[in-house]
């Protein structure tokens, strides 16, 4: 277990570092220069050669590179002389357009984008899971029908137009919601929770409509295997039989999916995070791309991928502890 | 002393898109006690929904018209919630596959255990140590060990001897076998066939053993059953279906046994 582990962690390692590289790749050969774009319109050759060197893009590549990698690890020092700047480990270089740290906005960001990402988990477990047990327990019912049909709808409705008819609506129309507003959970539980409704119902729904339809084709199946007529055969409670012998096979694949859903979403909810006006990374990723501030561009990207990287492993690990057949094999 | 099972007049309808349709139409036969009704017939005759009638576990749109009798009781009609508290005590089933018969997902002793602990109460402990000497009596080595194992860590007989304990577990007065050698390969299933012998003298229990090889079932049985397409064409003791078969049928079951892939098969089915 712990060799397997220690392999794990080295592949999640080699993917980041693989990540990195084609991001610094894809900006080193792709985007225009920064020092220009920093410089502004009046602008001398001097002065972007001066810009360039502190931002050591005089550097070869492998150079910069390597700086990065150096910098998150162990900090790194932008300029020299009486220009000089430390940037402490963790560092992930400076905004281009704000000059704060960019750590410093990950920081600051990433519990807006994990709140929005908890709050719709919570939802879209909840209402996908049960919905989908409802109706593969009622097949062929119009409970079912009505249900899958909503769901089959839902999945396809774009979460900008939900979120902005829901925004008209709430907000406008019948004003029962304030406009999201950033307040801490602290200062003001109720605005907070109010705030983030709205997103959390957004950003669940798509989810939600899937899950539904995953736990209901998951449920039927296991509902026709032998082992559920064996389950019978024994005389168990329908409870029993149901909550023993049917959820757990048929709810472990969904725990799989759901751990991949969730990790992908801590990197930010881009286009709910945008419609709302919340301050995620997500939100963070769209404003940096549209404004080709780079050092943030690199660090969402890799953000995300630390993520969906991690997030594999974990489920995976979650898989092994779930599924026996795994657990025996993996050891 | 009523017979255990009597089955009386037992037609299984399924609604299909083309109108109802008789599965088994008809069957009619009495088990003793102690004793062990061979039913056979080719694939797709009604023996297995002949026997999921007796349980009360037909699938879901099956209707069962006629008489299955339990120690004199009447099974047919009852709401499941009744037979339910019947099913895994008084009288057990196990299947073909015993692989995929078992939950992948739970320990063998945990689904021994369930079975005991729905019919009889008692704690965890007592059902660990009951389940533990059922997988004893069904010969598996090691229990104590065993008892913990998850399904796929047996072997196909191994899983099978599992699912006799499991069906034992409360000892019940019948036991139906659906074809439970089937999926097992030659050496295997005669270790079964005995095994399921020497439990049924021992207990006492009447014992239903389903198959569609006939070969199988000459050493254990003491009456046969022989369907045909939901149809019952032979009812007689052991002794003398194999000696002078009445039916055609029968006769041809009887002559395909030591060919397997006997062209004479698919003329039998057409
Ligand atoms: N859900 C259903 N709807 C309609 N007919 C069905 C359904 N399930 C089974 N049948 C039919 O019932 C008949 C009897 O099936 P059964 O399973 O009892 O056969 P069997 O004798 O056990 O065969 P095998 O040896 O293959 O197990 C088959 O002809 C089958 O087509
Ligand atoms: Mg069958």
């Amino acid at each position: 277990m712990a060799r397997y582990l220690a392999g794990r962690a080295a592949g999640v390692v080699v993917i980041l570092l693989l990540v990195c590289l084609f991001t610094f790749v894809i900006f080193f050969t792709l985007s225009p220069d920064p020092a220009v774009m920093i410089c502004g319109k009046t602008c001398t050759p001097e002065r972007i050669h001066q810009i360039r060197d502190a931002l050591g893009l005089n550097e070869p590549f492998l150079t910069q590179f390597f700086s990065f990698l150096i910098g998150i690890f162990a900090g790194r020092d932008y300029g020299e002389g009486a220009n000089l700047v430390h940037c402490a480990a963790p560092c992930l270089g400076y905004s281009f357009q704000t000059n704060q740290s960019v750590w410093d906005m990950v920081v600051e960001r990433l519990p807006v984008s994990a709140t929005v990402a908890i709050g719709a988990a919570v939802l879209w477990l909840l209402v996908g899971i049960a919905a989908g047990l409802v109706s593969a327990v009622k097949e062929g019912t119009w409970w079912d029908r009505a249900a899958m049909g909503l769901a089959l709808g839902g999945s396809s409705v774009p979460n900008y137009v939900l979120a902005l008819a829901l925004q008209y609506v709430l907000v406008v129309q019948l004003q029962v919601l304030p406009f999201p507003q950033a307040v801490a959970f602290g200062d003001d539980p109720v605005v907070w929770f109010q705030s983030y409704l709205m997103p959390w119902v957004v950003l669940a729904a798509g989810y939600a409509c899937l899950y539904a339809r995953l736990t209901r084709a998951n449920v039927i199946d296991t509902l026709a295997e032998n082992f559920m007529r064996t389950a019978r055969a024994k005389g168990l409670s329908p409870v029993l039989t149901m909550r023993r012998h049917a959820l757990r096979p048929a709810l472990t694949p969904i725990a799989t999916i759901f751990g991949m859903d969730f990790a992908a979403l801590l990197g930010g909810a881009l286009i709910t995070e945008t419609v709302f006006g919340l301050n995620g990374v997500g939100k963070m990723a769209a404003d940096s791309i549209a404004k080709n501030d780079q050092p943030v561009i690199m660090a969402v990207t890799l953000l995300a991928a630390f993520f969906v990287v991690v997030g594999n492993v974990v489920v995976d690990l979650v898989y092994t502890a779930l599924d026996p057949r795994v657990r025996i094999t993996a050891r | 002393m009523s017979d255990l099972l009597v089955v009386e007049d037992l037609t299984v309808t399924f609604p299909t898109a083309r109108g109802p349709v008789d599965v088994v139409r008809s069957v009619s036969f009495t088990l003793g006690r102690d004793e062990t009704l061979g039913i056979v017939g080719e694939s797709g005759s009604g023996k297995s929904m002949t026997s999921l009638a007796v349980m009360g576990l037909l699938p879901k749109g099956a209707r069962a018209s006629g008489s299955v009798r339990l120690d004199g009781v009447e099974l047919l009609g009852r709401p499941d919630r009744e037979l339910r508290r019947l099913r895994g005590d008084r009288m057990s089933m196990i299947f073909q596959d015993p692989l995929s018969s078992l939950n992948p997902y739970y320990t063998v002793g945990l689904q021994i255990e369930e079975v005991y602990r729905a019919h009889r109460g008692g704690s965890g402990k007592d059902a660990r140590k009951v389940a533990i000497a059922a997988l004893q009596q069904v010969g598996l080595p090691d229990p104590e060990r065993r008892v913990d194992y998850y399904p796929h860590q047996f072997s196909g007989g191994q899983r099978q001897r599992v699912m006799i304990a499991m069906a034992l577990v409360c000892s019940p007065e019948l036991l139906i076998a659906d074809e439970p050698t089937t999926a097992l390969d030659v050496t295997v299933q005669a270790q079964i066939l005995g095994l399921l012998a020497g439990l049924r003298k021992d207990s006492g229990m009447g014992l239903v053993f389903i198959t569609h090889d006939l070969a199988v079932i000459s050493s254990i049985a003491t009456r046969v059953l022989v369907m045909r397409q939901g149809e019952q064409v032979e009812y007689a003791t052991a002794e003398q279906v194999f000696a002078e078969p009445r039916h055609d049928y029968t006769r041809m079951l009887l002559d395909s046994i030591p060919r397997i892939d006997d062209p004479l098969d698919e003329g039998v089915t057409a």
